[in-house]
């Protein structure tokens, strides 16, 4: 009964003509970002950041804009992939199995509408999920104390850096890099400065602004200056745009079961949409039986969807309730909410209600406006494909520049920026996942808060940081998931030559 | 190749940092571990790191061919020059000759490139600064 109180003051919040205005902007504008190849919820919600707050919105209204941009952009994903076969974001890749051939077919308009409505559904669940099970886990995590938070901070970043990538190596040190990026500046509890080099401009830290930017926005429109265009035809949807009600019956049972599976695999740190949609594609095209997927089964379209969507929105649990996010995208809204002085986490749920039930709220009201606009709204969206890079990239450039430039107004800022970007293509270009770096950026003062406080009770005696039984588990499960993941693999090799003998 | 030069500078930067690390000392101690060792140790992780990256069998890395190296050069120049004169042009015009530099890189005609550039330089100095209340520099060669 107490959920629903406050799922009302919630509603409250997301219905002022203000917030829904801001929902509605997030929506269109996440649709575009996810539309346009290359750039995806990561990238839309770091350049949309710094904006946010530069124009002064209220900390519950630019974690509403923000929020909607990510769930606009696991929807608009599944348009490129359809039309032109190149995904929109990472987690559409999946889509385009089934969708591009559909779309050859000349059943474009029924891919996009199924999966419109398959996306719809796996939000849907997800956030009564997170309705359910967040107030929850916020409740039980509210008895953590400093050193059960470090052994979660550490979980959390051996998960994403092993899952993210081939190369947990790669990802160890790059979440390392993250977290001793955010070890310049003064040190907040005893004033001393660390690794400032005696610059004013580093006396308060990198700041994560300049960071998010420079790694997200610079780096990727280097990346975009060497990326040529495929030359591939945008199919254009015509025809029957709806599906019938035979196809819709052939597709409940994939979108139910994708949209439940692509929840829990949200709410895992580490896993995120990419994995959930390949999991949630391969297990549908197992209970299929048949060969039909690959060559444009409108099954194929539903369930990736429906899991990309579900776990968007199920990565907002454990940011919502532990303050630890799970994925990049809610890494770099968790920065956000820092700048505006509140501390992410599980005390939020009774401090702050207003925002974390404002945004849950505001989740279902944008999922609602998605799903209205990404129907008959389909071809304004698929024209933003035939925008040029060279109109598109000088636009990001530049609204980065306004974004970074409106924190602090200097120019060091700037160029830290392109520093940051070229540092950032050299790491992408050698494979080194960027999520883990944001991740542990955004995590790392909080993981050196936390370590000196536990130390601090226990008078510097270290056993206090694995005592507990639940910091034991999680330190065991962090330890076991970087080393078994690569143990397993050699195990497999030997194997191998064996079994082909 | 580019692994193991990659490895080698990060050593060598860990190393810089482990040295500039052990100086920071506070005056105060009133608690155990102080601002020194959390640094230190991730410094001292990101060295290990570094030393396995460099023995281990190094990964491919394809870097683009040498014209769009080339390329790439002029759009980190721009960028900077950008980041640079932000303030001394001011945003219209800096934005202006951004847009017209990165549209030539990307293949756009040159009319095209300098028509976008001045829309762009002016359409957002306008949104940003009049409407949305964004405060920015207008450059000191105006005022």
């Amino acid at each position: 009964m107490e959920t629903w109180t406050f799922l009302m003051q919630g509603f409250a919040v997301a219905m002022t003509p203000g917030n829904l205005l801001i929902a509605l902007t997030g929506c269109f504008i996440g649709t575009i970002v996810g539309v346009l190849p290359g750039l995806g919820p990561i990238n839309g919600v770091a350049i949309l950041m710094p904006l946010a707050f530069a124009l002064h919105l209220p900390a519950e209204s630019a974690l509403i804009l923000l929020a909607t941009v990510y769930i606009g952009c696991e929807y608009g994903g599944r348009i490129s992939s359809i039309l032109l076969n190149v995904p929109g974001d990472a987690g559409a890749i999946m889509t385009a199995l089934d969708g591009y051939p559909m779309a050859q077919k000349g059943q474009a308009g029924v891919a996009l509408s199924i999966s419109a409505v398959s996306s719809f559904i796996g939000s849907t669940i997800a956030i009564l999920g997170i309705i359910l099970f967040a107030p929850l886990l916020a409740n039980w995590s509210l008895a953590f104390g400093p050193a059960e938070f470090f052994a979660l901070m550490v979980f959390a970043i051996a998960c994403l850096g092993s899952m993210m990538s081939h190369n947990p190596l790669k990802s160890v040190l790059a979440a390392l890099i993250g977290l001793a990026m955010a070890t310049v500046g003064v040190d907040a509890n005893t004033g001393v400065y660390r690794f400032t080099f005696d610059s004013v401009h580093l006396s308060d830290g990198i700041q994560f602004v300049v960071v998010v930017i420079g790694l997200f926005s610079v780096s990727e429109i280097l990346l975009m200056l060497e990326s040529t265009s495929s030359g591939q035809k945008v199919v254009r949807a015509s025809g029957r745009m709806m599906f019938n009600l035979k196809e819709a019956t052939q597709c409940v049972g994939a979108t139910l079961r994708s949209s439940l599976l692509g929840f829990f695999v949200g709410v895992l740190p580490g896993a995120g949409a990419t994995i959930a949609s390949a999991i949630a594609y391969m297990s549908e095209k197992k209970i299929s039986g048949g060969d039909t997927f690959g060559k444009g089964d409108i099954r194929g379209v539903a369930a990736p969807e429906a899991a990309n969507n579900a776990s968007a929105c199920g990565s907002f649990i454990p940011m919502l309730t532990l303050g630890i996010p799970g994925s990049g995208t809610t890494a770099v809204m968790v920065g956000a909410l820092t700048l505006y002085n509140i501390t992410p986490g599980p005390a939020m749920f009774t401090e702050q209600p207003d925002i974390v039930w404002g945004l849950i709220a505001a989740l279902l009201i944008g999922n609602v406006m998605l799903l209205i606009m990404n129907i008959p709204m389909i071809n304004l969206f698929a024209r933003m494909l035939t925008i040029p890079l060279w109109f598109l990239v000088p636009t990001i450039a530049a609204i980065s520049a306004v974004g970074v430039y409106a924190v602090h107004s200097t120019t060091f800022d700037l160029l830290l920026m392109v520093g940051l970007g070229i540092f950032g293509y050299i790491l992408r270009k050698m494979d080194f996942p960027m999520s883990p770096l944001i991740l542990g950026f955004v995590l790392g003062e909080m993981l050196e808060q936390n370590l000196r406080r536990a130390l601090s009770i226990s008078n510097g005696n270290l056993p206090i940081l694995w005592e507990s039984p639940i910091s034991k588990v999680l330190l065991i499960l962090a330890v076991a998931i970087l080393l078994l993941p690569p143990l397993w693999q050699r195990w497999r090799l030997k194997r191998a030559p064996l079994t082909t003998e | 190749m580019s692994d193991r030069i990659f490895a080698a500078v990060w050593l060598l930067l860990c190393i810089a940092g482990l040295f500039i690390g052990w100086r920071i000392h506070s005056e105060y101690n009133y608690e155990p571990l102080g601002p020194r060792p959390f640094p230190l140790i991730l410094l001292s992780l990101m060295a290990l790191c570094a030393v396995m990256l460099l023995l281990r069998k190094p990964d491919r890395v394809s870097w683009p061919s040498a014209s769009v190296l080339y390329r790439l050069l002029l759009l980190m120049i721009m960028m900077l020059l950008y980041g640079w004169m932000f303030e001394k042009l001011g945003f219209p015009l800096s934005t202006t000759l951004l847009t017209f530099g990165i549209g030539m890189l990307f293949g756009a005609r040159w009319w095209a490139a300098a028509l976008s550039g001045v829309v762009m330089g002016g359409a957002l100095y306008y949104a940003f600064d009049r409407l949305l209340d964004v405060t920015l520099p207008l450059g000191s060669w105006l005022s």
